[in-house]
């Protein structure tokens, strides 16, 4: 915790680049990590950043490696990370359930890629159920969404922040787009703005006698009974509900009264954001709905702008895996939900715009 | 500085012609400029081989999507980029290849606007160097678009080969006669009406 990492600089880099730095300023430790395109700078970055400040970076022989090396890091009381993509973050679900299991502020940076399997090294939105519910518990993560340069240097801060305050696994999750392309952005310390980093501590080797100086460190991802066990999940249900409010982030604009709320998340906000400009400027009442965590989902800000609009498009890069989100928020209400899937494909504005228009048509002629 | 600018640029030709560093500096020339600009290469599974694409994008609005569906330049290079960019192609495209890059005519997108035949591969062996084939290419870029002013795109180029700049200055000349020479073909072809 010495003076500034980082001078506030206006930079124009990719994204791999940005997770590299923005660790620095958020004061991470140690990187381990697995390559696996295309995330694959976010280790080189961090390897030409790391000995500058001071950091470690090690190398393991698989994802599943470098998500229990990171959970031991954490337990050391060190701010720990590793990045993945596609068929890692399959992998990457075994130590993450455990990180949940023992409430352990793990952050997994994801750069989504095509899939199933290899599938691409490009680009999707295909890792939404695998980063929000995967493993095998109840998904206890809290997984931000970004959508562009800046955002992913502002939540890969805020991520390491999330992660040691709550105790829960946190993801930054981005895309093969957003880990390649180079645009503008403003790198700066946070300790400058004012963001404070939340202090690491150490779950095992701390001092004095365990039991007479202080409680006994106890980390269990074991039980004997199905009582213990429920009880304990339970008890981080509670949790999780508790401090979900103080997560959540989500972006709106002109839901009220929109003939088409676009409901989109990730880098393909970007294009529903404007899209729904272009439609305003032509006179459509349009309005725009972006989930920022997609765990835990802005559910109540969702269903008041949904109960506000006429007809929901929502948009992802993968055949329903953020509309089934979605659709779990709205239960009750009767408002219809229109997909434009593209599984494994970029979205553009223009075509956004277009089935929006499309939608307004039909709507009017059955009115 | 009231230029009001939004362009959307596609360069794709064989790997090893340059094409990731043509859309890199241009994009990092439009940063340095002050504009909004979003450069992206299109990357598959292969190590080499295969048709290399990149996408940029320039602004004063903060651009929207990584990717577009129509371009307003789009640069071919080889016969397979031309049909692997044929669908960034529209009517309100101009169309920018190298009639020495074995490019039959009738594999030319005729919804382009505009079809450029540039030579750059004759005047970067006649005149330059065939290296600086892809430097002639950004010329005829900023010729046709003004999207930058060719003092940016020098200091750019400064930026990215610099150090190499320094060890033998010549280098430099032939790069910036390397640009100098891509607009003065775009200017010579849009004046005279060439084409």
């Amino acid at each position: 915790m010495s003076g500034a990492v980082m001078a506030e600089k206006r930079v124009f880099m990719t994204g791999n680049e940005v997770v590299a730095w923005a660790a620095v300023a958020a004061r991470a430790d140690v990187m381990y990590g697995y390559p696996i395109t295309p995330q694959n700078e976010v280790m080189h970055y961090w390897t030409r950043l790391a000995p500058k400040h001071g950091k470690i970076f090690l190398q393991t022989e698989d994802e599943l490696s470098a998500g229990f090396a990171t959970i031991g890091g954490v337990l050391a009381g060190k701010k720990c990370f590793t990045a993945t993509a596609g068929p890692g973050n399959v992998l990457m679900q075994e130590p993450v359930s455990m990180a949940e299991m023992m409430r352990l502020p793990v952050v997994v940076v994801v750069m989504q890629r095509g899939g199933p399997s290899t599938a691409t090294v490009i680009y999707s939105q295909q890792e939404v159920t695998l980063t929000t519910f995967g493993g095998n518990g109840e998904g206890f993560r809290v997984v931000y969404s970004t959508a562009g340069l800046q955002e992913l240097y502002d939540h890969t801060i805020k991520a390491f922040n999330t992660a040691w305050r709550y105790r829960f696994p946190v993801f930054v999750l981005a895309d093969g787009y957003q880990a390649k392309m180079r645009e503008p952005l403003t790198v700066y310390d946070p300790v400058e703005r004012g963001i404070e980093p939340v202090a690491p501590e150490p779950y095992v080797g701390r001092p004095g006698k365990p039991g007479a100086d202080r409680p006994p460190g106890h980390y269990r991802n074991t039980y004997n009974t199905e009582e213990e066990l429920y009880a304990v999940v339970l008890e981080q249900a509670a949790e999780y509900e508790r401090v979900a409010p103080e997560i959540v982030e989500h972006e709106e604009s002109g839901a009220e009264g929109a003939a088409v709320l676009v409901v989109a998340h990730g880098v393909v906000a970007r294009a529903a954001k404007q899209a729904v400009e272009l439609l305003r400027a032509e006179g459509l009442k349009a309005g725009y709905f972006r989930p920022v965590t997609l765990r835990p989902l802005p559910a109540e800000a969702l269903r008041t702008a949904a109960g506000r609009a006429g007809r929901l498009l929502v948009v992802e890069s993968a055949y329903g895996q953020f509309a089934r989100l979605v659709r779990d928020a709205l239960y009750g209400l009767t408002v219809d939900v229109v997909p434009l899937y593209k599984p494994g494909l970029g979205i553009t504005a223009e075509e956004i715009a277009s089935r929006c228009r499309e939608l307004a048509a039909s709507s009017a002629r059955t009115e | 500085m009231e230029r009001k600018r939004s362009i959307k640029i596609v360069v794709a030709g064989e790997g090893g012609q340059g094409v990731q560093a043509v859309a890199e500096i241009l994009a990092e020339a439009a940063y340095e400029d002050g504009a909004q600009a979003l450069y992206i290469p299109a990357f598959g599974v292969e190590q080499r081989g295969g048709v290399s694409l990149a996408f940029l994008q320039i602004s004063d609005q903060p651009v929207a999507a990584p990717k577009f569906e129509k371009g307003d330049i789009v640069v071919a290079l080889s016969e397979r980029a031309v049909r692997r960019t044929r669908q960034y192609v529209g009517p309100e495209t101009v169309f920018i290849y190298d009639g020495l890059a074995e490019i039959k005519e009738e594999e030319l997108p005729r919804t382009a606007r505009r079809i450029l035949n540039i030579p750059a591969v004759a005047v970067a062996r006649a005149e330059l160097h065939p290296r600086v084939f892809n430097i002639v290419i950004m010329g005829a870029v900023i010729g046709a678009t003004r999207v930058v002013p060719v003092d940016q795109a020098k200091k750019a180029l400064e930026k990215r080969l610099g150090y190499k700049f320094e060890q033998d200055p010549k280098l430099r000349e032939l790069n910036h006669r390397a640009l100098e020479r891509g607009v003065e073909l775009v200017d010579g072809i849009l004046k005279g009406g060439g084409n």
